[in-house]
């Protein structure tokens, strides 16, 4: 049943002062839980209905279809989960950084909102390495797990690796600027720092992949279930990149 | 469950379908809900999300504070495996819980072919496919939608099925649940007698046997209590204004068929084409103010900043608000960037001023269903348009700079010659010509004209319900006929695949003898046969032999006008008197006026309703 006001849609939106230039802003959002199988794209034509929804006062695209700019950083492979994706709006009226974030929050969910809002002073281009844990699960994992898993991954590690160019066999620890193993019963976590962009990238799955492979921990492994979340990311100098 | 599935998730292709949470999606608290209720489609996520009616039924539940409905959808084949590999069994979307631990799971019948899916859903949801084999620990199993018209071969599958619009029905039926559970005098048996007794629209195939004549054709229903109706009345909401619509949608995260808002304009149409069922069922027409349905779209917008809003009904251009409403709608979809879609347009009501609507923000494409290439046999089938009128509608088409249509045919068509199906390819290089001949025309791109050939299928409800189709080999032969008309690479031809066609007229004018080839077809794996990659046609036929069952006798008999038919246990509110007059003026090829003309009397009147077309009731 229809509520008694009458609505203007887009009201809220269109009432703020226009200003001179569009203006980028910058915003950081975490994509947990459920929404780690949300795709790329997907996130994409997801996000241009919630601008809409929030009245965030978005600059269009003048050409034959007309389109809100929205630009995303880090690309996230479904199956991981983070606490760092980014998105630069451009937006074409006066709001405060504040109600940008909480008018989007209310359109969110609690597997994905709006962590900051801020203008930007660095280019997604400039993200060379991203900072992950994983967790694996397995009933026969133990104390000594991590250590197997850690002397793996001194030696190289050859791999079947995707890139635009095709498929060809890769050392993959060349793409591990670091990384470190714990374990104890039934749990075993890798911090690693992965390279990431658009030059050299490492989807963390492939350490799980190199690890199920790996002869000394096939049986502590069995029956695994893992989780993979993504908590920062860093420029070429391993500097948090904000 | 969640740490499972989450790691299956990740094995499987498109895991966004199974996640969920969605914005917009319904939670409640389990410890203060009194009924579960588990809202299913028999197909992908993918075309289930698209489904206006599963909208408005998941709100219509909703509402009620002490019932939930979720949704649940049919796993696609790999995740069916990784679900046994393990032994996880169909969840509901919403709260991921068993469906198997429900009050109620509720099937949509969309389309004959997602029978096998009902099925195989079923059975991975761990509940026996048999009404009969159910105990009181499982969920009562509930049917509804356009093919709950015609129940019977799926009849022992289900507890209770919905008869009608299911707005205030299903509530009802929930309603009456709960009250016997409160009252503690609640049993499956005791519910389904008190259910057919007392909520008009609930069939319950159980209460009735069915008897058979020596040739197989039906003899009688038998209500087996006396106080049980002997024919059940499809419900209708007679206010559609008042009706409940859901003024947000659930935002799907993957890509669905249908991503826009849908705005249901009426129920019903004024056409009475012999062919479609839709036009029959739905009857009588009632119409949405303009003003509603202008506010009903900016509540929906605003609660999912869609970009698109499709108008949807039956032949859009006779609702009596079209031009109101389009320019209400204008008046605010612009400055927000929202274009608007009109299903398939009806050739004589194809205006300038609607086209430059539609296309306001952004191109969408032409679609116009003469059905029929010839003037006699579009006669036959009531459609009353003329050439003259494609010719004109293409023409504004053209001058408007568009260079792509869209034609939909059927074969098959009672009566149709060989000069009738050699129409079709003709009319689509008409099209082409016209374009051609055309002074304001895109001189910078080629015409591109798609026609589209369907088979004919018989339905229930409809003046043709008792018309055979053609032979599968026929159909084929008409096939090859027409496509070895087209010469024309600006010309574009497509047809249905007549096997699927065939099964799906066996089972929409089949009986309750067909549950048998269901179930079997369900143990020997038959699922997703709307999709022609896992359709079988030689599975199928091997199927029917081993349960006894003649396709020929469902698809190829001409049904006599005094047999009993397997549907005639429901009242669609179309009287067979009128069905049949429709059927004899259709072999005189005469045509019959529309609703807003004169009334024929089909007798859906007695149903009531508000804005409603008839001159009768005006």
């Amino acid at each position: 049943m229809l509520s008694e006001k009458k609505i203007t849609p887009g009201e809220k939106k269109l009432s703020l002062p226009m200003l001179d230039n569009p203006v980028t802003v910058r915003i950081k959002f975490c994509k947990i839980g459920t929404l780690q199988f949300v795709s790329h794209l997907d996130l994409q034509r997801t996000f241009h209905r919630v601008l809409v929804r929030a009245n965030i006062p978005m600059w269009y695209t003048k050409g034959f279809n007309p389109h809100a700019k929205l630009v995303f950083g880090l690309p996230l492979s479904v199956g991981t989960e983070s606490m760092c994706e980014m998105a630069d709006l451009r937006i074409e009226r006066k709001i405060a950084l504040e109600d940008i974030k909480n008018q989007l929050n209310a359109q969110l969910t609690d597997e994905m909102y709006v962590l900051d809002a801020y203008y930007p002073t660095t280019k997604f281009a400039d993200i060379a390495y991203a900072d992950y844990t994983i967790t694996l699960k397995a009933p026969n994992i133990d104390e000594n797990s991590a250590l197997k898993a850690t002397s793996r991954f001194m030696l190289p590690i050859m791999m079947m690796k995707k890139s635009k160019s095709g498929e060809k066999e890769v050392d993959i620890t060349s793409f591990i600027k670091k990384i470190e193993f714990e374990s104890k019963d039934g749990c075993l976590t890798a911090k690693a720092i992965l390279s990431a962009g658009s030059a050299d990238n490492l989807n963390p799955e492939y350490i799980v992949t190199a690890l199920r492979e790996c002869e000394e921990l096939r049986n502590d492994l069995s029956d695994l279930t893992y989780r993979i979340m993504r908590n920062k990311v860093y420029d070429g100098y391993l500097v948090e990149f904000k | 469950m969640n740490e499972k599935l989450n790691s299956i998730l990740k094995q499987v292709s498109k895991p966004g379908r199974y996640s969920g949470g969605e914005y917009g999606q319904i939670i409640k608290d389990k410890s203060k809900v009194k009924a579960r209720f588990a809202f299913a489609f028999p197909d992908t996520y993918e075309i289930g999300m698209s489904n206006l009616g599963v909208r408005i039924l998941y709100e219509c539940l909703n509402r009620e504070e002490d019932i939930w409905c979720e949704r649940v959808y049919d796993p696609w084949v790999d995740m069916q495996e990784k679900m046994k590999e393990n032994g996880l069994l169909l969840w509901a979307h919403e709260s991921k819980d068993n469906v198997k631990d429900f009050d109620f799971l509720g099937f949509t019948l969309q389309y004959e072919m997602s029978y096998t899916n009902v099925l195989n859903m079923l059975e991975l949801a761990g509940i026996p496919l048999r009404s009969a084999e159910r105990g009181e620990e499982f969920p009562l199993v509930i049917g509804g939608g356009p093919c709950a018209y015609n129940p019977e071969p799926v009849a022992d599958f289900f507890d209770l099925f919905n008869i009608g619009e299911g707005e205030s029905l299903l509530v009802e039926i929930v309603r009456l649940y709960i009250q016997m559970k409160d009252e503690g005098r609640y049993s499956k048996a005791e519910f389904l007698h008190e259910a057919a007794k007392t909520i008009p629209g609930v069939y319950v195939p159980s209460l009735y046997d069915v008897e058979y004549n020596a040739d197989g054709t039906i003899k009688a229903y038998k209500p087996i209590y006396d106080d049980i109706p002997t024919k059940i009345t499809k419900r209708i909401v007679e206010d559609l204004d008042k009706a409940i619509f859901p003024d947000y949608a659930i935002m799907p995260y993957t890509e669905v068929v249908h991503d826009r808002i849908m705005l249901e304009v009426f129920r019903g149409c004024i056409r009475g084409c012999r062919f479609c069922q839709a036009g029959m069922i739905y009857r009588p027409v009632r119409e949405k103010s303009p003003d509603v349905l202008n506010e009903q779209a900016k509540c929906i917008f605003e609660n999912t900043g869609y970009e698109e809003i499709s108008l949807s009904s039956l032949s859009i251009s006779d609702y009596t608000g079209l031009p109101e409403l389009t320019d209400k709608l204008l008046e605010w979809t612009k400055d927000n960037m929202v274009s608007f879609s009109l299903p398939s347009l009806r050739v004589d009501s194809f205006t300038k001023e609607l086209m430059e609507k539609v296309a306001s923000v952004r191109a969408s494409s032409l679609t116009f269903a003469p059905e029929a290439g010839s003037q006699r046999l579009r006669d036959v089938i009531n459609k009353n348009v003329q050439e003259d009128d494609l010719m004109r509608a293409v023409n504004v088409a053209f001058d408007a700079g568009k260079t792509q249509v869209k034609l939909y045919f059927m074969q098959g068509l009672p009566t149709e010659t060989e000069e009738d199906l050699a129409a079709i390819p003709k009319l689509a290089k008409d099209v082409i010509e016209a374009f051609y001949a055309n002074p304001n025309r895109n001189r910078a791109k080629q015409p591109q004209v798609t026609f589209s050939v369907s088979p004919f299928i018989p339905k229930p409800f409809t003046p043709f319900q008792w018309e055979p189709q053609d032979s599968l080999e026929t159909m084929k032969e008409k096939q090859s006929f027409v496509g070895s008309c087209v010469t024309d690479r600006k010309i574009k031809y497509q047809h249905h695949d007549a096997e699927i066609c065939r099964i799906e007229a066996v089972m929409a004018r089949g009986d309750r003898k067909l549950c048998k080839a269901l179930e079997l077809a369900c143990r020997e794996g038959f699922k997703f046969d709307a999709w022609s990659e896992y359709f079988d046609y030689d599975k199928w036929i091997e199927v029917f032999e081993k349960s006894g069952v003649d396709p020929d006798f469902y698809a190829n008999r001409r049904y006599s006008f005094d047999e009993v038919l397997p549907w005639d246990i429901i009242d669609c509110g179309v009287d067979k008197s009128f069905l049949v007059r429709e059927c004899k003026k259709a072999y005189e090829d005469q045509t019959t006026p529309s609703c807003r003309e004169k009334c024929s009397g089909c007798g859906a009147n007695k149903l009531g309703g508000e804005r409603t077309c008839c001159p009768k009731r005006k």
